[in-house]
């Protein structure tokens, strides 16, 4: 984990430094003087050596302390937290549905293998999947929000259970139902994997029925799949709807970086880069551990 | 005695795509007698496996039975009865024990789970009294400490015990038929004896039938009581197993019988089953060596270490092989015997320099091929080659057989232009006995034993002195091995080429090698021409290998 | 039992038709991708939609198949444009005045004669009277092209080091894992969003300044990992096959044994992987675009598409909405059946 936590500092710190331009200019504007550019460099301490600065950099990581955004002059560290629960307070019923609902859906399907249930399933996930996520929200945000009014168009408020209740279902149902059709299809394909097991074929020639064997020998076995899958969504808890955020106004992280880019707002973007991959590392930790739950051929070093 | 189950002319196909259909099972009959071991015998395609699983109607899904077929248990047709009657005998009247005890086993349950499971589901015993009864099931197929094992996991077993933990499942209540495919062929030799005879026990106790499904003759007459010789989805013959071993009336029967190398006999060549299936009679004189030449290659020393890695900086050190020496001679064979993870593969990489040694010389003509740069091992790349264990993936699948064999000679600059190498390659087939067409045709288009000798005649087209064989047979189907095994004796004479032959089969290492090496654990642990370690096995190890082979049927051994 | 092979065997390509033959669906698919592929040929020849931007129709134009239904966008826009006409003669104070000359002669240079607008378009028309069938015809090469060269790029990259870690091992493999850890523990779109802030203000953005390879770019960077994973325990599994070893015995080089031996036999894996992500990187490629991180103003894609509809359906202009979807969603449909049908065709173990 650290090795890879150097690296991703140094990718970050040189992608910018070395591609990103002249912070200053970016800053001072078009029109600035040139004074003005050399008083920017100087307080940002660009004037020094690259190692010097990446030895900023790097103090800055580890004290939490990303200075101020050049825009909002808000500090980096303040925005991350401000931002963060708003963010989980759709992600994460988004990730429960998606995982609760595909995983009985796909075993459905894997147990009317090749019949047409299963084939219309698949063809109607198929071209679900086709269509992009954003006509799903425009469309939805359009109908229920707008035509219908059976939820707010867009808002956020200060109160926790308030969000959830009035502003969060629709954009979490709206991605949920669109999660739902690739995850199904994956799992399906978890479960159609085990089946072709041989110990599938012991656990009929015991005498157990298709069911019996579905839920006692392939579910578990295909849980430890399912579960690495949960493990790769679940770094995506933080910025994975920043298309949610963007459309229903909801001030999560994933807006505040679409912003800081269309400002060019460097520090926001470098420190909730390595902030966001330092918490994915984490999860994948987590990960490992519970994979020894599900597998026990898994062993713990 | 009545019969227990009876298969009338079974017949079973296989949709392969939409109009592709695969006849597996022709017009199969063949009865299974109350308190008896009824062998179904073949080799690969024989249909022996679908016919067995047929009756559990245990089949892949793209499998259709003949309507016309039955299988008769108790005046019933299984193949007619309706799902839950199949699901109510299958694990309780009938069970089944199959060849790969690793995946046949739930990876993610406990040995207690599965075995418990079974007798929960036909018995309605409580979750208690169920593993109470695994452990006593556990304890009677020779498992130790049976009662600490229900919290096992299958991957903490070894291979015989998972199989013995199979057997406990399929004996757990008491049934009628246990019908046993191919259950020893995955296991180690010394193993296999030990499972084997577990089974024969188990059938005598419990009074139960067993169909015993196999490639090996030789096993067979050892447990059988009738035995049933299939062959390409039909039965070529059936009959006690004193009559099928004593007074066989089929060819291929005779061929069978007759094909595989015996320890007390080393004749010219091995009888192969084209000389059955033709009438001719097989070459009887004994097998005279070649004179021995100057020693080619010599290991000294070998020793291989893994680093196996526990953690960021930590590792650990398996010893793969450790002090193997041997010295080659020209147009001679030195035999390497042992188990599954007992390095001797790992000395035939060494031997090749396709792996580097932790210690000691694998030496050529001299020359240590671990100290030599890459351009200069080139040239000795030329003068040692190795024919693989696995011929459906010793040969890049994706190229044609010509293409394959001019490679080599390319490399090595060996013919003045293209059109000559492709010409030695022609030459080459028709020395190994395949048909020039060969050359535009790619390696599935092949039968196993073709394909081992496409491998041979790669490892020739660089004219090589030392060949590395490596399994060469233990792929091939019996009445195949034979013919191989023959082509490579005949190279031998006529090309004076100096062998390495690594078997697990003590049989076939006897009948080729002129110096026999035992290993065991990396380790050799006995040396000696084959005579002398036949006739006087001194270590511990090599008399328990020996006693492993399988002697067919002799009157007074169908009971061990 | 015939002995499963778990290698495709040579005249894969050729099984592989025969088998998309026998599959339906599959040559459905097949037939749709192709309709769509000479399309873009003939977008790029300027045969077809050539004239995307040109604004042919009244502003929101109505579909033909809905009729000249009253249209009170289309008459408010062009009441404006007549009203333009009288603005209030500011010549005196403005500065900018004599520019005002200048831009109209050569807006009057660009249109050749104002044509006469029509009222109603084939598929209808967007904010400034453009034919949006038009535009989805051209959105779509620009779409489909970001797709297949953005997999392209990543396939070579992954594949590249796939082939080098999983063949060498040892500190090579480490070395490239660590890379791999490094990109993948950063949340892609972060990486994204990073590349896109970077290339459009960093001192690269004058090289990227117009066409599609920013996106290119982009997906290439943060797509490569997957398909590295992937051809790497390709390759892992396959240095130590016996053809691979006889090839050393023989004297083949790594390179060869690498690039000639092993890499036909682990095409099947590469090729699946690469339609996926085709089809991912055409859906990443509209979000991007459709933010304003994507392709440039000056060009038309599914997703700039999309932007505009956004406030279109709020004043009931549905058309341009469903043509980019419809475009886009029976393209990648059948590009994921054709997938599909090229992964069942490809997998061994379903033979």
């Amino acid at each position: 984990m650290i090795p890879t936590l150097a690296g991703v500092i140094l990718l970050i710190f040189f992608l910018f430094k070395f591609f990103g331009g002249d912070p200053a200019q970016i800053l001072a504007g078009q029109v600035a003087s040139q004074e003005q550019i050399d008083a920017i460099r100087q307080q940002l301490g660009l004037d020094r050596p690259w190692y010097v600065q990446l030895g900023i950099f790097v103090r800055d990581i580890f004290s939490f302390d990303f200075g101020k955004s050049w825009m909002t002059r808000e500090q980096v560290s303040e925005i991350f937290v401000t931002r963060l629960p708003a963010t989980l307070t759709i992600t994460l019923p988004i990730l429960i549905l998606e995982v609760a609902l595909a995983i009985p859906v796909a075993m459905l399907v894997a147990y009317h293998r090749g019949t047409l249930l299963d084939r219309l399933v698949i063809a109607i996930c198929v071209a679900a999947m086709s269509i992009s996520f954003l006509v799903y929200i425009i469309v939805g945000q359009y109908v229920f929000g707008f035509e219908l009014g059976w939820f707010p168009v867009q808002g956020w408020s200060d109160s926790f259970w308030r969000n959830l209740v009035t502003y969060a279902p629709l954009p979490i149902l709206l991605a949920a139902l669109v999660g739902l059709a690739p995850q199904t299809r994956l799992y399906r394909s978890f479960f159609l994997d085990e089946t072709k097991s041989d110990y599938v074929r012991t656990a009929r020639a015991k005498g157990l029925s298709d069911a019996a064997i579905l839920r006692r020998h392939v579910l578990p076995n295909a849980m430890v799949p399912v579960l690495t899958n949960v493990a790769l969504l679940l770094p995506g808890v933080f910025v994975g709807s920043f298309l949610l955020e963007i459309f229903f106004s909801i001030p999560g992280l994933g807006r505040e970086v679409y912003i800081a880019v269309n400002r060019s707002d460097y520090p926001v973007i470098q420190a909730f880069t390595v902030y966001l991959a330092v918490l994915t590392m984490l999860i994948n930790l987590g990960a490992d551990v519970l994979y020894r739950l599900v597998d026990p051929r898994i062993q713990l070093t | 005695m009545s019969a227990l189950v009876t298969v009338r002319d079974l017949r079973v196909s296989f949709r392969l795509g939409r109009e592709r259909i695969l006849e597996a099972v022709r017009g199969v009959h063949f009865t299974v007698r109350e308190d008896a071991t009824l062998a179904l015998v073949g080799e690969s395609g024989s249909g022996k496996t679908v016919s067995a699983m047929s009756i559990l109607r245990l089949l892949p899904e793209n499998a259709v039975v003949h309507p016309a077929s039955r299988v008769e248990y108790a005046g019933e047709n299984l193949l007619s009865a309706p799902a839950p009657r199949l699901r109510a005998l299958r694990g309780r009247e009938i069970s089944a024990v199959f060849q790969e005890p690793m995946s046949s086993l739930n990876p993610v349950l406990t040995v207690g789970e599965q075995v418990a499971e079974v007798l929960r589901l036909h018995r309605r015993m409580s979750a208690r009294a169920a593993l109470e009864r695994a452990a006593e099931l556990l304890a009677e197929v020779g498992i130790p400490e049976p009662r600490a094992r229900l919290r096992s996991y299958p991957h903490e077993l070894s291979g015989g015990q998972q199989q013995r933990v199979m057997i406990a499942m399929a004996i757990a209540n008491e049934p009628k038929l246990l019908i046993a495919d191919e259950p020893t062929t995955a296991l180690d030799v010394t193993v296999q004896r030990q499972v084997l005879e577990l089974i024969a026990r188990l059938r005598e106790r419990h009074r139960m039938s067993v169909l015993f499904i196999s490639h090996d003759l030789g096993l067979v007459g050892e447990i059988a009581d009738d035995v049933v010789v299939m062959r390409d989805g039909v039965v070529r013959e059936s009959g006690p197993v004193a009559r099928i071993f004593h007074a066989p009336q089929d060819a291929y029967t005779k061929a069978l019988l007759a094909c595989r190398p015996r320890l007390e006999a080393r004749p010219r060549r091995l009888p192969v089953i084209d000389d059955f299936m033709r009438g001719r009679t097989p070459p009887a004189a004994p097998l005279e060596r070649p004179p021995a030449g100057a020693p080619v290659m010599q290991a000294k020393q070998l020793r291989k270490e893994f680093r196996l890695r526990t953690g960021l900086f930590a590792s650990k050190a398996l010893v793969a092989v450790s002090d193997v020496s041997f010295d080659v001679a020209r147009g001679r064979t030195v035999g390497l015997v042992g188990e599954s993870g007992s390095g001797k593969t790992t000395v035939a990489l060494l031997a090749l320099r396709l792996l580097d040694p932790s210690a000691g010389e694998a030496r050529l003509d001299g020359a240590d091929l671990a100290r030599l740069t890459p351009g200069r091992m080139l040239p000795f790349r030329r003068r040692i080659q190795i024919v693989f264990q696995n011929p459906y993936a010793s040969l890049n699948p994706r190229r044609t057989i010509g293409r394959t064999l001019v490679e080599p000679m390319r490399i090595h600059s060996l013919g003045a232009s293209e059109s000559e190498r492709y010409e030695r390659a022609r030459r080459l087939l028709e020395r190994v006995g395949l048909p020039a067409d060969a050359m535009q045709r790619y390696p599935h288009e092949f039968s196993g034993g073709q394909r081992q000798r496409i491998a041979i005649a790669r490892a020739l087209a660089v004219e090589p002195e030392v060949l590395v064989c490596d399994e060469p047979v233990s792929a091939l189907d019996v009445s195949v091995q034979a013919t191989v095994l023959n082509l490579l004796l005949d190279l031998q004479e006529s090309l004076g080429l100096a062998y390495l032959f690594i078997s697990h089969d003590l049989a076939v290492v006897k009948y080729m090698s002129d110096e026999v090496l035992v290993m065991r654990a990396g380790e050799v642990v006995e040396r000696g021409t084959p005579e002398a370690i036949f006739a006087s096995p001194q270590h511990e190890y090599t008399r328990k290998l020996i006693a492993a082979i399988p002697r067919g049927y002799s009157k007074s051994g169908s009971e061990p | 039992m015939a002995a499963v092979l778990d290698i495709v065997p040579e005249n894969a390509w050729l099984a592989l038709w025969r088998r998309l033959q026998q599959d339906r669906i599959g040559a459905f698919s097949l037939g749709i991708v192709i309709v769509y592929l000479v399309m873009i040929l003939f977008a790029m020849a300027g045969l077809l939609a050539g004239g995307w931007s040109e604004e042919i129709g009244v502003p929101y134009a109505n579909p033909s198949f809905l009729g000249e239904r009253p249209n009170l966008e289309a008459a408010l826009a062009q009441r404006a444009a007549q009203r333009q006409g009288r603005v209030p003669d500011l010549t005196a104070v403005d500065p900018l005045a004599p520019k005002y000359a200048e831009w109209e002669k050569r807006t009057a240079e660009l249109k050749t004669g104002e044509r006469e607008r029509s009222l109603t378009l084939r598929w209808g028309g967007d904010r400034w009277g453009r034919d949006v069938l038009a535009k989805a015809i051209k959105g779509s090469q620009v779409s489909i092209a970001v797709g297949v060269f953005a997999a392209l790029c990543a396939t070579f990259i992954g594949t590249l080091l796939g082939a080098l870690g999983g063949f060498y091992g040892r500190w090579v493999n480490d070395s490239l894992e660590w890379v791999y850890n490094v990109f993948t523990s950063i949340p892609s779109i972060l990486l994204v969003f990073s590349l896109a802030a970077v290339l459009r203000s960093g001192v690269l953005a004058h090289l990227f300044a117009s066409g599609i390879w920013t996106v290119v770019i982009i997906l290439a960077v943060t797509g490569w990992t997957g398909m590295y994973r992937l051809v790497r325990a390709e390759y892992m599994k396959h240095r130590s096959r016996e053809y691979v070893l006889a090839a050393q015995a023989i004297g083949a080089s790594a390179a060869s044994r690498m690039f000639v031996h092993i890499l036909p036999n682990v095409s099947h894996v590469v090729l699946v992987q690469l339609s996926l992500l085709v089809v991912a990187f055409i859906k990443v490629e509209v979000i991007l675009s459709f933010l304003g991180l994507g392709v440039p103003v000056d060009m038309v894609s599914w997703g700039t598409m999309l932007g505009e509809a956004q406030t279109e359906l709020v004043i009931g202009k549905w058309w341009q909405l469903a043509a980019a979807t419809v475009f886009m969603a029976i393209f990648l449909t059948a590009f994921s059946m054709l997938t599909d049908s090229l992964r069942d065709a490809l997998d061994p173990k379903l033979r």
